[in-house]
């Protein structure tokens, strides 16, 4: 019988609530009872890794910032390790969004800090693959290998990334162990975190702060330099003159998500769209901002996400331990523009969600989740964008003006899905699996290599049979100097008006081939201080 | 509040939800039809649920048990754990962004229809009144079709049920987990959580 490994978690001081305590101006939007204005030198539309990084480089500059997040204020003492709580709280759509047709679910944060809140730590440098691929074929400057690395040294430094130094847990050292039987080689995850308990809920929210997300560094940092933060406050549209940005309209909601009737108007100097790969394109599709070539929301790309459950005679116990730890690259570059590429990594299996990607129901799947703790998976994470087949998809805006997203998995990524089906079940069965069963609606658990590979071979892949997933949210707002392809100045700048930055993992102009996180922290770093230096006039590099 | 009529007409209108062979046509008309006849049923006054309607709510109930199998009730009587479990889908499922809100509303409206029913894989009882053999056969009618319409709806509802259910701890002992660890929050200046300083901003 599996046991839990801590029974308690106390003792553990709260920054958000002292920080409060200590005077930050920390505004819940759904409180206004009158329609107000706020101003502000930079307002700043997001509070995740663009939006958390780039307020605290702006603040030390000595700019007035605002901060305006969608979502609500949660921090530690919030943190239950609570499936329920966190992802009503913590997830868009209560951790049900999907694309429009339904044959991909993606997981991304609503809440202060953004999806770095939830996510599983996991930190990769761009590989230079992407970088020079952008370079090339979107005429996007100042990224290549040499000039990048610098901040993303500024942002290893900041947020404490590095390689995890304790062993891998049971569900992670399944990916070790069969690639070690295959030759296949590995490494070791970098994880942002400092002083971490290995509990195994970084999905949740950290509840000891040791996942140094933007929630515990970058946005305490810019608050106590006096920047101002109004949550529970969507940026429904900016407000334009000509070619300038004059403020912000926004909505305030309340505990359920929905307008209080109230607007608030955010009045800055210059604007900073830090709100991911769909909310932002979308709230520049509902203000009409100038897109002559309608590129806005084009390119959008997830990294869909592809799963592979393996049964073990010994306890996995997947739900405890560093979430992610061990990743393997061997399918990833054998060409960089060819067949889909994909990273191999682990998901943490909590029961909730588990019982979402198994995708089933009745007996059979409570067989499944019965042996909960016998259950091991692994993932592969598609690198989309890179061939004429992976354009990526697009948003749109629905009757009431909210995004809908249209990714349709086309057969450029089913060939690929199906190719990861077969190197993770390969790979579960080197490591000891006693059966595998790719999540996919008609897959059985079969109990060989040699009879998975047969089954795998005859599935039929399509929409709402194999389970497709993601976390990473990227594009929308591509960058580079190439106007036919590009609404974004590779210093940021929205090419069409003259007050408004984009600073945040939209800006991509493909998928990373990574976990995005340390690319975003990187990018919008070297963003953020080109942007300080222009508004101050001063030299900060 | 708008009308279940009102809420109907701007999708079936577009014909979000296509069921395949049945067409949009057919839809439209059963989803149109089901409101003008009252076979659905607005949400109650005062009602507890933001979202799922009496239809809707029986619809569930009669999934629930089939989706869930031997995991259900679990530690929970079942009347407590059928009424959490409805409250956490009318949440998660309130809290949908516009588009795919729209269409749980056009799926739940279509299947408490019942030629929609007959027509879906399911029968004319109502689904309150049909056994579990019946519902596990429209379950994996739905999953196997060739019509990618039926085997979202599939996989929407067997996740939304699931994810509902299996988070919560009355589960954890059919799944084997053994749950998280228990969260003692830390006050400050005598707050455990974060409370409005509206009053300290400078509005302009």
């Amino acid at each position: 019988m599996a046991k839990k490994v801590f029974e308690e978690i106390r003792g553990i001081t709260d920054p958000i609530l002292e920080g409060i305590s200590n005077g930050w101006v920390t505004l819940d939007a759904g409180d206004y009872t009158e329609n107000s204005t706020l101003e502000a030198d930079v307002a700043i539309i997001g509070t995740g890794a663009g939006g958390g990084t780039t307020a605290e480089i702006l603040a030390k500059a000595g700019l007035k910032v605002l901060l305006i997040e969608e979502g609500p204020l949660k921090s530690s003492n919030d943190f239950k390790m609570d499936e329920r709580q966190a992802y009503k709280d913590l997830y868009q759509e209560n951790a049900g969004r999907m694309n429009k047709d339904g044959s991909m679910s993606i997981l991304q944060g609503r809440c202060v800090g953004g999806t770095t809140v939830i996510n599983w730590t996991s930190s990769f440098r761009t590989p230079e693959q992407t970088l020079q691929y952008w370079g090339d074929k979107f005429s996007t400057k100042g990224v290549s290998k040499d000039e990048m690395a610098p901040w993303f040294a500024k942002m290893e430094e900041r947020l404490n990334i590095a390689p995890w130094a304790l062993p891998a847990n049971e569900n992670n050292a399944v990916l070790s162990r069969g690639a070690d039987a295959l030759d296949i080689p590995w490494k070791v995850i970098p994880r942002n975190v400092a002083g971490c308990w290995n509990l195994g809920f970084c999905g949740t929210g950290c509840p000891t702060n040791a996942k140094q997300s933007m929630l515990v560094t970058t946005i305490p940092s810019a608050m106590d330099e006096g920047s101002q933060l109004l949550y529970s406050a969507r940026a429904e549209r900016l407000i334009m003159d000509d070619k300038k940005v004059t403020g912000i309209e926004v909505t305030a909601l309340d505990k359920n998500y929905r307008p209080t009737g109230i607007t608030v108007t955010v009045k800055a100097t210059t604007v900073v769209l830090a709100a991911g790969g769909i909310n932002g394109p979308a709230m520049m599709l509902r203000s009409k901002a100038p897109d002559p070539k309608g590129l806005v929301g084009k390119r959008t790309f997830f990294h869909p996400t592809i799963f592979s459950f393996a049964s073990f005679e010994q306890e996995i116990n997947p739900y405890y331990g560093a979430p992610q730890s061990i990743y393997s690259d061997h399918f990833q570059w054998d060409t960089v523009d060819g067949p889909v590429g994909y990273k191999l990594e682990v998901p943490p299996l909590h029961p909730g969600l588990t019982s979402v990607l198994l995708m089933g129901h009745g007996e059979a799947q409570f067989d499944e989740l019965n042996k909960l703790p016998n259950l091991s998976s692994m993932i592969a994470l598609l690198r989309d964008g890179f061939n004429e087949d992976s354009q990526g998809g697009s948003i749109e805006l629905a009757d009431d003006g909210s995004a809908i997203i249209d990714y349709p998995i086309n057969d450029y990524l089913w060939e690929g899905v199906k190719r990861t089906h077969l190197s993770m079940a390969e790979l579960q069965f080197a490591a000891g699996a006693k059966a595998v069963r790719p999540a996919h609606t008609e897959a059985k658990w079969e109990t060989s290599w040699e009879d998975s590979k047969a089954a795998i071979n005859k599935l039929d892949y399509s929409a709402s049979r194999a389970l497709v997933g993601s976390a990473h949210v990227m594009g929308g707002m591509t960058m580079g100097e190439d106007l036919d392809q590009c609404v974004v100045g590779s210093d940021g700048k929205y090419h069409y008006l003259d007050n408004l930055y984009v600073i945040d993992g939209s800006v991509f102009p493909t998928s990373i081939g990574a976990n995005p996180q340390l690319s975003i922290y990187g990018m919008s770093c070297r963003l953020a201080t080109g942007l300080a230096e222009k508004l101050t006039g001063k030299k900060l590099s | 509040m708008k009308t279940p009529l009102e809420q109907a007409l701007p999708t079936t209108r577009r014909g979000f939800l296509q069921l395949g062979l049945m067409g949009t046509a057919t839809l439209a008309l059963g989803s149109t039809i089901a409101t003008l006849t009252g076979c659905t049923s607005p949400l109650e006054q005062n009602s507890e649920y933001k979202f799922l309607q009496p239809n809707d709510r029986e619809f569930f109930a009669a999934l629930i048990p089939v989706v869930l199998n031997k995991s259900f009730p679990g530690d929970a009587d079942y009347d407590a754990a059928m009424k959490t479990t409805l409250l956490a889908l009318d949440d998660l499922i309130y809290t949908l962004q516009y588009h795919n809100r729209i269409q749980m509303r056009q799926l739940f409206d279509a299947l408490s229809f019942a030629p929609i029913r007959i027509a879906a894989g399911a029968s004319w009882a109502s689904w309150k009144d049909m056994s579990p053999k019946k519902i596990d056969d429209f379950l994996v009618s739905w999953r196997e079709s060739m019509i990618p319409q039926k085997r979202m709806g599939y996989v929407a509802l067997s996740k939304l049920i699931g994810i509902c259910w299996y988070a919560q701890p009355a589960s954890f002992a059919a799944t084997g987990y053994p749950g998280p660890p228990t969260k003692i929050p830390t006050p400050v200046a005598n707050k455990t959580s974060i409370t409005s300083n509206i009053s300290t901003a400078e509005n302009s």
